[in-house]
């Protein structure tokens, strides 16, 4: 599972601020019982230095005199049943219930007043134990309170905290997790961009718009984007060596093979030079073929190295030699050119007339017609070329743009990859290739239209 | 006809450069070879050639610098570049260069004698009286032409546009270059007259197998004679 950096912020952040906010509740429920407890043990302490008052003695002898009215008084709680306990100074119970449980330990505070929690008659209580004057000793008085009010206090905090609290705490976690989504939003924004990049812009990406904490992120796909373009740029190098290397002894090859026919020799031999001819009249384009097969993928060159191309003006710049190629099969080569302008790769945008009219001379019987055509067609540059041959079936029409591929039965010795390299030009440019037939419904017509530039620029776009 | 010529092969391939000798050879031509740059500019300042065939894919300095310091000494001999880089770029920089005529590898054995041999016309057309195409012979000083060494009469707009199409034997001429090159004092010729011109020019040299194609939508190519 990849990890999400906003997930993993989320776990780092949330869980310590949840138990942060639970302690702070805590604490506020401490904070709050404390003082209100307090004041419910001075209302005992009270009651036991009224009851202390209570104690005569003389001699040594001690009593309790409390008036039933009094008592009465005293036990008088709305919520709570009071209990109490008066002991002479030697611990003899003088008046009240008796076993109230004794303090824990009787280390009183300076005032000689306990307060502490116990349990009595199988309920719990508040007791506090207070120390009080005697003739000239000291007389113990203990007041038990059951605990009604003082929960009812308790329950009243928490129910009174408890909503604020929560609404406290929903916000912190709000605020938290939408902190850390708008946080992230720049790293998003530099997803998209990326994400946006075409396969062949290998520019670096800007620094500028970048956040400081993603910039060493971002500077090592720079990185890695120029060593990726400098070794797409070296294999276009060596590709484009490779085949140019090969032109050279393939020159000398046909010369030499020319030479021999132009020499006196017997039938057979001259059958068999005129293979070799022939051969090497196909290796040389092959491997023609092949640089701008390599040189249309993506990586193959640079689409911000495109510049404006009139297709006309690339038709009749290499126009010659296709005229006198038609000638020596007797077809009749046309024009019908008009200005179109497109941008893209001049070599590449070359190869689609190149291919496209080495076809249709190639396919087209003798004494054939083969027409050219380049234009504007609603508003859109286009480049078409029209013959009277045989046609590509309808079937068919798919397959031809494959590479290597051969309608069967074919005649000649093509590579089968003419139909291939126009159509990944035509990708590279943003072009629509169309076959189909031609003027009668006879004959073959494959044309190219190109997007005009603002379409590009929407096509490019996701 | 073409009077023999002497021409300089710059190829560092050599059964390539054998393979050209023998061709132009077989054409009646003196060829000599050199392999490298360096020894082709050595060989052009002792010795004058009428055409050089120059591999732009040389080691040490390549064709384009030893095109540029040709031109740079003065030499004006029509200069062919061979190439096996066939790029639009390389091609206009060659032609900058002061290139004649551009040949990407490989190329037909029949194509380059036919290149040749239009280079060679046109640097006599520049320089010399006359131009040559088969029966046909333009005496451009006597402005008088001639077929099978008859007297030719022709029009003043129908020899203009001859001189035109005999300057690129093997090209296509396009209508419009005609138009500019025939039409003068600002009127413009239409494209019909150029037909008509045309088709005067081929009832006048066709009998003699001097032939002009037309290229439908385009222009037209006087092509090489092949005899009657």
């Amino acid at each position: 599972m990849p990890r999400s950096l906003r997930r993993h912020l989320l776990r780092l952040l949330l869980p310590p601020v949840a138990a942060l906010l639970a302690a702070g509740a805590v604490a506020a429920y401490f904070i709050s019982l404390r003082p209100a407890s307090e004041a419910y043990d001075q209302a005992l302490v009270d009651i036991g230095l009224a009851l202390g008052d209570r104690i005569r003695g003389a001699g040594g002898a001690y009593y309790f005199d409390l008036p039933s009215v009094a008592e009465r008084a005293l036990r008088t709680d709305k919520y709570d049943t009071i209990y109490y306990s008066v002991q002479a100074p030697d611990g003899v119970q003088i008046g009240g219930e008796t076993g109230l449980p004794a303090p824990p330990s009787m280390r009183s505070g300076a005032d000689g007043v306990r307060a502490f929690d116990g349990e009595y008659r199988g309920t719990a209580v508040r007791i506090v134990a207070l120390r009080v004057p005697c003739e000239a000793d000291v007389c113990t008085v203990q007041v038990a309170e059951t605990r009604n009010k003082r929960d009812r206090l308790a329950r009243d905090i928490v129910l009174s905290s408890l909503v604020p609290e929560l609404l406290i705490a929903l916000a912190t976690l709000a605020i938290v997790w939408f902190g850390v989504k708008r946080g992230l939003v720049p790293l998003e924004e530099l997803c998209a961009q990326i994400k946006m990049r075409s396969a062949r812009d290998l520019r670096p990406i800007d620094l500028g718009e970048t956040p400081t904490e993603a910039a060493p992120l971002v500077g090592a796909l720079n990185q890695l984007l120029v060593q990726v373009d400098e070794a797409r740029r070296n294999q276009q190098r060596f590709l484009s060596n490779a085949a140019h290397q090969l032109r050279t002894p393939l020159a000398g090859l046909q010369a030499h093979a020319e030479l021999a026919l132009a020499q006196p020799v017997p039938e057979p031999v001259r059958a068999e030079l005129e293979q070799v001819r022939a051969a090497t009249v196909r290796t040389a384009r092959l491997a023609n073929q092949l640089l701008a097969l390599a040189r249309a993928e993506p990586g193959g060159y640079r689409a911000e190295t495109f510049v404006p191309v009139n297709l006309r003006r690339t038709v009749e710049e290499t126009a010659d030699e296709w005229v006198r190629r038609a000638r020596d099969k007797e077809i009749d080569l046309g024009f019908e050119l008009e200005d179109a302008m497109v941008t893209g790769d001049a070599f590449l945008l070359r190869e689609i007339f190149m291919n496209l009219v080495h076809n249709a001379i190639e396919y087209t019987p003798r004494g054939g017609r083969v027409t050219v055509r380049t234009g504007r067609r609603r508003a859109r540059a286009f480049i078409e070329l029209e013959d009277n041959g045989p046609g590509i079936a309808s079937s068919e029409r798919r397959r031809v743009r494959e590479r290597f591929y051969r309608i069967p039965g074919t005649a000649g010795a093509g590579s089968g990859l003419g139909l291939a390299i126009v159509s990944e030009i035509a990708h590279a440019h943003g072009a629509e290739v169309e076959i189909g037939e031609g003027a009668d419904g006879q004959g073959c017509r494959v044309a190219l239209t190109f997007l005009a530039a603002q379409d590009r620029l929407a096509a490019d776009a996701p | 006809m073409i009077p023999a010529v002497r021409i300089l092969i710059v190829e560092d391939d050599t059964p390539l450069a054998a393979g050209l000798t023998q061709i132009l050879r077989a054409e009646g031509h003196a060829a000599d070879v050199m392999a490298s740059g360096e020894r082709a500019l050595l060989a052009l300042q002792q010795e004058k050639f009428d055409l050089a065939i120059l591999d732009v894919g040389l080691p040490g300095i390549d064709g384009f610098e030893v095109l540029r310091r040709l031109r740079a000494a003065g030499q004006r001999m029509p200069v062919l570049l061979l190439t096996a880089r066939d790029q639009v770029e390389e091609r206009v920089r060659g032609l900058d260069l002061g290139a004649d005529d551009y040949m990407p590898k490989p190329f037909a054995m029949q194509e380059l004698a036919a290149r040749v041999r239009a280079l060679l016309r046109r640097a006599q057309a520049q320089t010399g009286p006359k131009i040559v195409h088969g029966p046909l012979t333009l005496d451009l000083v006597a402005r008088r032409a001639f077929l099978d060494g008859e007297p030719l009469e022709l029009a003043a707009r129908e020899w203009s546009v001859l001189e035109v199409l005999l300057a690129r034997v093997e090209r296509i001429v396009s209508k419009d270059a005609i138009i500019q090159a025939v039409s003068s004092w600002g009127e413009e010729l239409s494209p019909n007259a150029i037909e008509v011109y045309v088709s005067r020019l081929r009832a006048k040299l066709e009998p003699a197998g001097v032939r002009i194609r037309t290229v439908r939508g385009f222009g037209y190519m006087l092509e090489e004679y092949k005899g009657a």
